[in-house]
């Protein structure tokens, strides 16, 4: 037991960054369920590394503007990639995207041979840590949210695939990058997967007070245990979740 | 009787939490890798409370975030790292995160090793598509006791810049750790004069200051760049410059993976082995001294 780090202080900044995360991907989280793509995020987040190990090799700053708008713009052309290959090889969409996330991957590998400061900056991006969450960083992320969610929620039945990739770029994107890669895969999918036998109202509002409490659970644990906060988080949020499954079970 | 022992618990378990929260009269060190927390040790004895962020098998350029270590780092009163860029990946965000001002740069609470020992490999120009240049040179210092040494002396005059109740304290317990580190070095000397010109190849370039003391000859190393792989053409090409040169042993730090060392060692018929690169990397580096006798025996100097 320990109880340096339980302090508000240090944990609150992390658990803000948790709920704007949680704010897109649980809507998200759900279609990308309802359309069996669950590697989507890793896939993209990949692609958007490539962005950034290219910015890098042009000179750009890895911590400026110009490297965001790169990351973005690869993020991008991927979701647009997926939607051309949705509509013409559907049956085989979860198969391609796993191999769009190796390319990518060892794309970036390749790439970084001659460029280890682009490594360094590929690490920021795939591997954000939660508590290193500064406020300054927040608001753009949390603007970014608000306009996805303002596009997606009221208007999800009818967009087209094309949206649906488009802002789940952008979402991930800035979020892999505040909470890092492990935090927004489980933050797209144990809620969803918790919830999927509710429907989208009640859905939404118990997989975000499910995400929530794993977070909040998740960094008080790491705190009390002085364990990495990432980490211990998922596993507070799959806990959270199994208790939520169980709980819709009982009702439905 | 049960109430009695459930009294006592919670009692103990007040006082257990009670003396990690805050150390009233003892000066609280924040050490970002093991060398250092062990020679706050050394200088402070008593009179400080040393919390390491790092261990000895940990890769100190890349840590995982905790609570504590905000939470220490907020609380301490004198920070001690290596700096130069060591730390880049992971030192400034606790910083900011802490918002500690009686550690922030220029106060006497901010101790970093590379600031004041003469620095190695600093580029004379810095050029991005050089690969991975320092601009402050390479960081591996600690593994220069003379640079211990120096180290030592700017920490006791911090200690007592923040402590000066307790200057006769820290100037006798830096007296004492010298004439000891002193006489080790000697001994380590002696023993080491028998590697000098001995060729190795290190796992990754954190060993400059260790083959400058001893006058080992560094003939190559298997990664390419820092944290990069070696490519087939790369390996094949330190191989063939290993050729005829006197190859006698292969190092790498407690957290490399032994697969590359392992690889060449078969090939060049040579050992390849685990130095420490710092307090605690493996098991009987317990403390200062210790660790570059382990140093020592590991590079096969005789005699002790």
């Amino acid at each position: 037991m320990n109880l340096t780090g339980l302090d508000a202080d240090i944990l609150l900044p992390g658990f803000l960054a948790g709920l704007i995360v949680l704010a897109t991907h649980v809507p998200l989280g759900r279609e990308v369920l309802k359309r069996g793509i669950i590697f989507i995020d890793l896939a993209i987040a990949q692609v958007a590394g490539i962005g950034v190990i290219a910015a890098g090799a042009a000179g750009l700053d890895p911590h400026g503007f110009g490297t965001q708008i790169a990351a973005v713009a690869a993020a991008l052309i991927a979701g647009l990639f997926l939607t051309w290959t949705e509509r013409h090889f559907e049956p085989v969409q979860e198969a391609i995207i796993g191999c769009l996330f190796i390319l990518a991957a060892t794309a970036g590998l390749i790439m970084l041979a001659n460029d280890p400061h682009g490594g360094e900056a590929l690490r920021d991006l795939l591997v954000g840590q939660i508590l290193w969450v500064g406020y300054a960083q927040l608001l753009p992320a949390l603007a970014i949210a608000i306009v996805v969610l303002l596009i997606w929620v009221p208007a999800r039945r009818r967009l087209g695939r094309g949206v649906f990739y488009v802002l789940f770029a952008f979402s991930v994107t800035t979020s892999v990058q505040l909470v890092g890669i492990y935090l927004v895969f489980a933050s797209l999918i144990l809620p969803a997967l918790a919830t999927r036998r509710l429907s989208f109202g009640p859905a939404l509002v118990a997989a975000y007070a499910g995400g929530a409490a794993g977070y909040a659970l998740g960094l008080a644990l790491s705190a009390l245990l002085d364990l990495p906060s990432g980490a211990v988080v998922v596993w507070a949020l799959a806990g959270v979740a199994l208790l939520i499954s169980l709980l819709s079970r009982r009702l439905a | 009787m049960n109430q009695a022992k459930l009294f006592l618990a919670v009692c103990l378990l007040c006082a257990t939490t009670s003396g990690v929260a805050r150390s009233e009269d003892r000066v609280d060190v924040f050490a970002c890798e093991p060398e250092w927390a062990a020679l706050a040790e050394e200088i402070g004895g008593d009179r400080v409370e040393v919390f390491a962020a790092t261990t000895g098998q940990q890769d100190v350029h890349y840590i995982q975030a905790r609570p504590s270590l905000i939470a220490r780092y907020r609380q301490a009163e004198l920070v001690i790292c290596t700096g130069a860029d060591l730390e880049a990946g992971w030192l400034p965000l606790l910083a900011r995160q802490a918002g500690n001002r009686r550690v922030a740069p220029g106060q006497p609470g901010l101790l970093l090793a590379a600031e004041v020992v003469p620095m190695l490999e600093v580029p004379v120009s810095v050029d991005r598509a050089g690969g991975d240049i320092h601009p402050y040179g390479n960081p591996h210092i600690q593994l220069d006791p003379h640079n211990i040494a120096r180290v030592a002396k700017v920490l006791a005059m911090r200690l007592i810049e923040i402590d000066a109740a307790s200057r006769a304290h820290y100037q006798s317990r830096l007296q004492d750790f010298e004439t000891r580190w002193e006489t080790a070095v000697t001994g380590w000397e002696a023993r080491g004069a028998a590697l000098s010109g001995m060729g190795i190849v290190v796992h990754h370039r954190s060993w400059v200051y260790l083959e400058q003391w001893l006058g080992l000859d560094e003939l190559g190393s298997l990664e390419p760049k820092p944290g990069i792989d070696p490519s087939a053409s790369y390996l094949a090409e330190l191989l063939a410059g290993l050729e005829g040169e006197d190859l006698q042993l292969i190092i790498r730090s407690a957290y490399q993976s032994d697969r590359a060392s392992k690889w060449l060692a078969s090939r060049a018929g040579v050992p390849a082995v685990v130095v420490p690169q710092t307090v605690g990397a493996v098991p009987g580096a317990d403390d200062l001294f210790s660790w570059f006798d382990t140093i020592l025996d590991r590079l096969g100097a005789s005699g002790r």
